[in-house]
């Protein structure tokens, strides 16, 4: 180590007797030169005076801990996921690099400020980590998966509503590309909801979601019809063309026609079905079965318009997915006479359809 | 049996595609498989199982595995990745909800060695149903610009419904096999 400690300056322009004068090659003389005690200096402080170092090191620490801990809390007010990510992934590669300044100068550091500083550094992770849970939820369906468990049956919150707007949708924040809304009702509690299709040539789909003790009444046809956490409601509606897809509904009734029903994480409904094929169940439990009991002004042109007019009795025909054996599934049963709804009759009221918010329709 | 026939029955077989059709529950796989077949699509009962359709298509003879989507047969896809030339996977466009659900097992599929040489057809079903993502949509979303290089893929919208887009597929899907395993001849 001692042969890099700069030599005399005396000794240097000797190896460069033949331009003395050559500007360009003193400047580099001179830049080494100043190079050489720099280095000199620098090493002298770094052995000499470990105070020093202690606290400058915690000086570099507690600001690049602070920008970090900024960065955490104001994180962009966007739901786009490419943005999120790359901050969340700023943040991170802060981290790593302030773990890997601990890292460095854990040799030096009293035992007390290295603790301390690893442990700030468990904290940042950690608020990351909730950060990004936050920002981009992970799959749902590992939540949905543990609704079906018989861990949840009183006052059970497998079917959770979440009372925050923003967090009605998760997908846009899953998926590399900001998906619209279909068109549909979502988020409401204790509400008469209506909706006529009556007057719309070509429906589309339509989605009911995160719903708490509403009435949905849907007049006329759709195309296809997705029921996504809805607790304590009932919900009647025309004919679906194509199919209906539920999924985790709790202590609700349903009456419903369409060409394919199916049904998933039903807990307690009862569901008062048209079908033309058999519906079918997967991971449901108590649920009962009816004929399709609705009625409203012009429902007979509807249900010949989507093929449904004829009564199969399919509705009493359940395929349970979770039950593939000879023997009844336990999941389902007819509903008896005496315990079924009578005939539903809705009003077509067209003033009514003003309280559902409908994009796209 | 003798020499001639099982030299006969290889000749056969040569000419033989087999190709499995999966997809999340809902998306429409009986539905499309019947209607190219030129069946009564009025009637479909959400598959418990599978069904096989044999059919003539061109010169060859397509063995369509129809496997069913729901969540709990799911697992018993990897039963029928043996030799499978062709996979179609079917997308119901207008289920914007289960998107993410659809992308994991499409990945969870690709990342099967026995499916690894199989041509890739990706159905973005349902485009006959207003507000049906469209298929340069859903190939974002399942993020397939992305895929292995190696993998011969294509996406095609579709409905099974109206019958609109599934010989376009079908016709690359059937092209790409067999420029894959019988050089053109």
């Amino acid at each position: 180590m001692e042969e890099e400690s700069p030599p005399p300056p005396s000794d240097l322009p000797s190896p460069n007797p033949n331009s003395p004068r050559d500007p360009a090659l003193q400047k580099k003389h001179q830049a080494m030169l100043d190079r050489l005690t720099n280095r000199h200096q620098s090493r002298q402080k770094t052995t000499s005076t470990t105070t020093d170092s202690t606290s400058s090191f915690l000086s570099t620490f507690t600001d690049s801990k602070r920008s970090i801990e900024s960065q955490l809390t104001n994180s962009p007010s966007t739901t786009d996921p490419t943005l999120l990510k790359s901050h969340l992934a700023s943040i991170s590669s802060s981290i790593s690099s302030l773990e890997k300044l601990v890292a460095e100068s854990s040799y030096s550091l009293p035992s007390y400020e290295l603790r301390s500083s690893l442990k700030s550094i468990e904290n940042l992770k950690q608020s990351l980590e909730n950060l990004n849970s936050q920002l981009l939820p992970k799959k749902k369906f590992s939540f949905r998966n543990k609704s079906t468990n018989k861990s949840n049956h009183e006052n059970s919150n497998s079917i959770q509503i979440p009372s925050n707007p923003e967090n009605s949708n998760p997908i846009p924040t899953q998926i590399p590309l900001s998906i619209r809304d279909s068109p549909g009702i979502r988020n409401k509690e204790n509400q008469n909801l209506t909706k006529n299709f009556k007057n719309f040539k070509e429906i589309g789909e339509f989605t009911l979601s995160d719903l708490d003790s509403c009435e949905v009444k849907l007049i006329g046809c759709v195309n296809a019809l997705f029921v996504n956490k809805l607790r304590n409601c009932r919900v009647y509606t025309g004919p679906v063309i194509g199919s209906v897809l539920i999924e985790e509904v709790e202590n609700c009734v349903f009456v419903l026609a369409s060409h394919q029903i199916r049904i998933h994480y039903a807990k307690s409904c009862e569901f008062y079905l048209r079908v033309r094929s058999r519906p079918i169940i997967e991971d449901c439990e108590g649920a009962k079965f009816a004929p399709y009991c609705l009625r409203y002004e012009g429902i007979e042109e509807d249900l010949r318009e989507a093929g449904l007019e004829e009564e199969n009795e399919n509705w009493g025909y359940v395929d349970d997915f979770k039950w593939l054996r000879a023997v009844k599934s336990p999941n389902w049963s007819v509903l008896e006479e005496n315990e079924r709804i009578e005939s539903v009759e809705i009003e077509d009221s067209g003033s009514a359809e003003m309280e559902v918010e409908s994009e796209g329709v | 049996m003798g020499l001639l026939s099982i030299i006969r029955k290889i000749k056969r077989k040569e000419k033989e595609m087999r190709i499995l059709m999966v997809g999340l529950d809902n998306s429409g796989k009986t539905t499309i498989v019947l209607k190219i077949n030129g069946e009564d699509t009025s009637v479909i009962s959400p598959t418990l199982g599978f069904n096989i359709k044999t059919l003539s298509y061109q010169k060859y003879t397509l063995n369509i595995w129809d496997v069913g989507g729901q969540r709990t047969i799911r697992s018993y896809w990897r039963n029928y990745f043996e030799q499978t030339d062709g996979l179609v996977w079917v997308v119901d466009s207008s289920d914007l909800r289960r998107l993410d659900d659809c992308k994991m097992e499409l990945d969870n599929l690709l990342k099967e060695e026995r499916l690894s040489g199989a041509s890739l057809l990706i159905f973005a079903n349902k485009q006959d149903i207003k507000g049906a993502l469209t298929p340069e949509e859903i190939a974002k979303v399942l993020n397939l610009e992305n895929m292995d290089k190696t993998r011969h893929w294509k996406i095609v919208g579709c409905s099974a419904y109206t019958g609109e887009g599934l010989l376009e597929g079908f016709d690359w899907l059937v092209q790409d096999i067999a420029s894959r395993i019988y050089m053109l001849d």
